[in-house]
């Protein structure tokens, strides 16, 4: 099988409005070393100051907590003392250059060593970007992929159960355990069409490579009941949301949502729960088969309903896993947007892309498929749709793509958060 | 049954033309169609949902398996439940085998077991000690069994918990002895049950309203008891004690399984020995206020409190039921034992996490007695 990856394409970014003013903002406000902005740097010496005053406060007492924190920096600390070391042996071969005293030997065995240097800090600088990039709160998880057809009918339920077939392909590829959690489906004609499905992927980090996918992909090509032969163009939706083991204790204590303290605590108090069950009397009078659970998440108006399993028991067991993972990523997402709002106040309006946007774009008649973040166009749309290395291709692509967005978040929200300080010490200097 | 209008049946006929005979027993198109979709997968051939059965239904499917389900909707069209058509009921996280002549696993019943469980767990846990630190096996007695989905469902959330235990089931029929057996190793098998419920719960034949049903409970403890030692390091006591009776007996009326209370289905297809107690108990027919559907509760009360159960958890079929017996409790605590008792009654509608649910005046409950320990939890 061939692919086809058109790299003029990559990063084009030309579909996407915000991302070439949110460049040229970048390119005004930093400046860079290595491509290590200063904000990085600024965040890496901080970082680093923590790690030394936690490391001192641990050799005086324990703390499981600090300890973990102290580990978790330990490989900012160690890039950030090497970023450091191969600076300053470059700006010391550079004094020996400057130097009209040094003699021709000792000058050409110093030039040798500034470009072995440089080479160096090439490498330790993106071993610093590795360390910096925050890693995700649900990277390490397993993950819950829902697929719901959106506009365009019949069409968009079809193509909703042709990406349902990709993604189990596409997990069985990877060696990824992965296991229906709700498929509604209509009989259709010919075919079933799907009105709602979750596929459970069982296996720890699944998240982190699954979550390029969430948003709107979108189909186009001419239907089988088309008979005029005009192109239709449908939607699918498609979310990966955290799944969270079914005891909240086998959690660290920031993901536990048992934990009240957690971000991502669901009371049960909160939780509406309803039965299907019929009127009339029950226990040994009927041997009814109803079985549907819905629940509500009364804060949030989030609702679950599963009705899959002719068991109430493991229908309730499913649609909690399901809320919590809702909510847990309802919640992620508001934090993140606050972040947003932050940067915005402090540096000006930047879209984000949000679960409502178009992602990609599947096009039979061209036979390619699109990623209108990334831009890779893959022209083999077979070796997508059946889960293979066309697929894995734009999933690859689009994770660069977004760890290059983190970086600039993350860059911006430094800079918003400098901003803010430097205001308030105006503020205080002239009050 | 309330009756569907017209055009909801050719609604329904229109998505399906099947779906007409389901809603004979379903009482809305939703639970029709997922019957549909259950048999639809039996009849494809996959016990559970996954992703093949999309590939099935688009065409390439098992020869003749439209007419196997079109024979299977028109059995359950003429009433014969889903779980004979199927042959199995999902219990807890077990998959219980049902076949005719013994009576159907019940969702009320699943959720008290699993209630029940919780209760054991927080009982003989707040001794200070971690409950599987415990020398003495557990001791579970059921009564009435049927196809076992209690025992069962006991073994497979207790075990973790306890490094030993001791389960025993009686019934009367034969049938449901056998398929209680084979429940055994069908879950075992399934993996859904530890390898040690094939030796720690034994099944036996007896009438539980006979005399000398004790003597008979006694040689069957002590077989069980001698076999729980030898394969556990266990020490083992000769008395006749057990820890928890649980109990779901026959207990519907005469009336109300005449008068439509009990559904068509039950009435035609599931075994009435196992509904309706036939026969009155020989201590209390000469009582003046004795109900026969209640005969089952006396003669077990008598040996939770011979047999010192700390928990006893018995199944009734309504709210007023449940009164009657734990006015019988009441009455019988007083007068056979000292010590703190403590009654209670749970609703059907249980939630496992605590959430906010619905309590409704229908539906069937169960009378949980406790004698209380010292420093015991109340649930
Ligand atoms: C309501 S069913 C309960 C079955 C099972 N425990 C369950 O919850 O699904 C009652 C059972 O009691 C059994 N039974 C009826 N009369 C009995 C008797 N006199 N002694 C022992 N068992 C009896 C029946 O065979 C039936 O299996």
């Amino acid at each position: 099988m061939t692919l086809w990856v058109c790299f003029r394409c990559i990063r084009s970014g030309r579909h996407f409005r915000g991302l070439p003013i949110l460049i040229q903002r970048r390119a005004q406000s930093t400046t860079t070393n290595n491509g290590i902005s200063s904000a990085l740097l600024t965040r890496a010496q901080a970082l680093t100051a923590e790690h030394s005053s936690l490391s001192h406060h641990l050799t005086e007492s324990f703390d499981a907590k600090i300890a973990k924190r102290v580990g978790d920096l330990a490989p900012v600390v160690q890039a950030w003392t090497e970023w450091e070391k191969a600076k300053e042996s470059i700006s010391e071969l550079n004094v020996l250059l400057d130097d009209p005293d040094t003699d021709a030997e000792l000058r050409s065995l110093a030039i040798e060593d500034l470009e072995s240097s440089n080479a160096q800090l090439q490498v330790v600088s993106d071993k610093l970007k590795q360390a910096l990039i925050p890693r995700h709160p649900f990277a390490e998880l397993p993950c819950l992929l829902e697929i719901r057809p959106g506009a365009g009918g019949e069409e968009a339920g079809l193509f909703a159960s042709e990406l349902l077939k990709m993604y189990t392909a596409l997990s069985s590829r990877l060696g990824f355990r992965s296991t229906l959690l709700k498929l509604d489906t209509e009989e259709g004609q010919t075919e079933d069409r799907l009105t709602e499905a979750v596929l459970e992927i069982e296996t720890d980090g699944a998240y982190d490579i699954l979550r390029t996918e969430s948003g709107v992909h979108r189909v186009q090509r001419v239907p089988a009941t088309e008979t005029k032969g005009r192109t239709h163009t449908s939607a699918v939706s498609v979310m990966i949301l955290p799944s969270f083991p079914e005891s909240g204790s086998d959690m660290d204590s920031a993901l536990n949502f048992e934990d009240p303290n957690s971000d991502y605590y669901v009371n049960p108090q909160d939780v509406r729960t309803e039965k299907m069950r019929a009127s009339g009397a029950g226990g040994q009078h009927v041997n009814k088969t109803e079985s549907a659970i819905r629940l509500t998440h009364i804060p949030t108006g989030l609702v679950v309903s599963m009705q899959d399993s002719r068991s109430q028991h493991s229908n309730r067991k499913k649609a909690w896993q399901i809320l919590r993972a809702k909510v847990a990523s309802m919640r992620r997402e508001a934090r993140e947007q606050e972040l947003v709002n932050l940067r915005r106040g402090a540096m000006g309006g930047v879209a984000r892309m949000g679960r409502g946007d178009k992602v990609r774009t599947y096009n039979f008649g061209q036979n390619r498929c699109t990623d209108h973040r990334s831009g890779i166009t893959v022209h083999n749309l077979g070796s997508v749709l059946d889960g293979g290395t066309g697929l894995e291709a734009i999933m690859d692509s689009v994770r660069s793509w977004l760890t290059d967005r983190e970086i600039e978040d993350m860059i911006a929200e430094e800079s918003a958060k400098e901003l803010l300080k430097s205001q308030t010490n105006v503020d205080k200097k002239n009050s | 049954m309330p009756r569907l209008n017209t055009f909801s049946i050719l609604q329904a006929y229109r998505r399906d033309p099947l779906l007409p005979l389901l809603l004979r027993e379903c009482r809305s198109v939703g639970s029709a169609r997922n019957e549909l979709h259950w048999l639809r997968q039996h009849a494809l051939g996959s016990r559970r949902p996954d992703v093949s059965q999309i590939y099935k239904s688009l065409g390439d499917t098992r020869y003749g398996w439209r007419s196997q389900l079109k024979s299977m909707c028109r059995e359950r069209s003429r009433g014969k439940p889903l779980q004979y058509i199927l042959g199995n009921q999902p219990f807890g996280d077990l998959d219980i085998l049902c076949r005719k002549d013994v009576l159907i696993p019940r969702s009320d019943t699943e959720s008290y077991t699993l209630r029940a469980a919780r209760l054991i767990l927080k009982t003989f846990s707040t001794h200070g000690q971690h409950p599987s630190s415990h020398l003495r096996p557990l001791r579970v007695l059921d009564l009435c069994s049927g196809t076992g989905c209690i025992p069962l469902l006991l073994h497979a959330l207790l075990a973790p918990h306890f490094k030993s235990m001791s389960i025993v089931g009686f019934d009367i029929s034969a049938k449901a002895l056998a398929l209680a057996n084979d429940n055994i190793m069908h879950n075992v098998r399934l993996g859904s049950l530890d390898e040690r419920a094939i030796h720690e719960v034994r099944f036996y034949q007896g009438n539980i309203l006979d005399r000398r049903f004790d003597q008979i409970l006694e040689s069957a403890s002590q077989g069980l008891l001698q076999l729980a030692a030898n394969n556990s390091s266990c020490t083992y006591d000769k008395s006749l004690k057990y820890d928890i009776l649980i109990s779901n007996p026959p207990y519907v009326s005469a009336t109300s399984y005449r008068d439509g209370t009990t559904t068509r289905s039950v009435r035609r297809y599931e075994p009435k020995i196992a509904l309706v107690p036939l026969m009155g108990h020989h201590d209390l027919l000469s009582t003046t206020d004795y109900k026969m559907e209640d005969t089952f509760y006396y003669p077990i009360l008598l040996l939770a409190f011979k047999l010192e159960a700390k928990i006893t958890v018995l199944e009734c079929g309504d709210h007023e039921q449940a009164d009657r017996i734990a006015y019988l409790c009441r009455k019988m605590a007083r007068t056979k034992m000292n010590g703190v008792w403590h009654i209670q009654i749970w609703d059907c509608d249980w939630e496992d996490k605590d959430g906010k649910s619905s309590h409704s005046k229908i539906g069937s409950r169960a009378v949980i007695l406790q004698r209380l320990l010292p420093n015991a939890v109340l649930d």
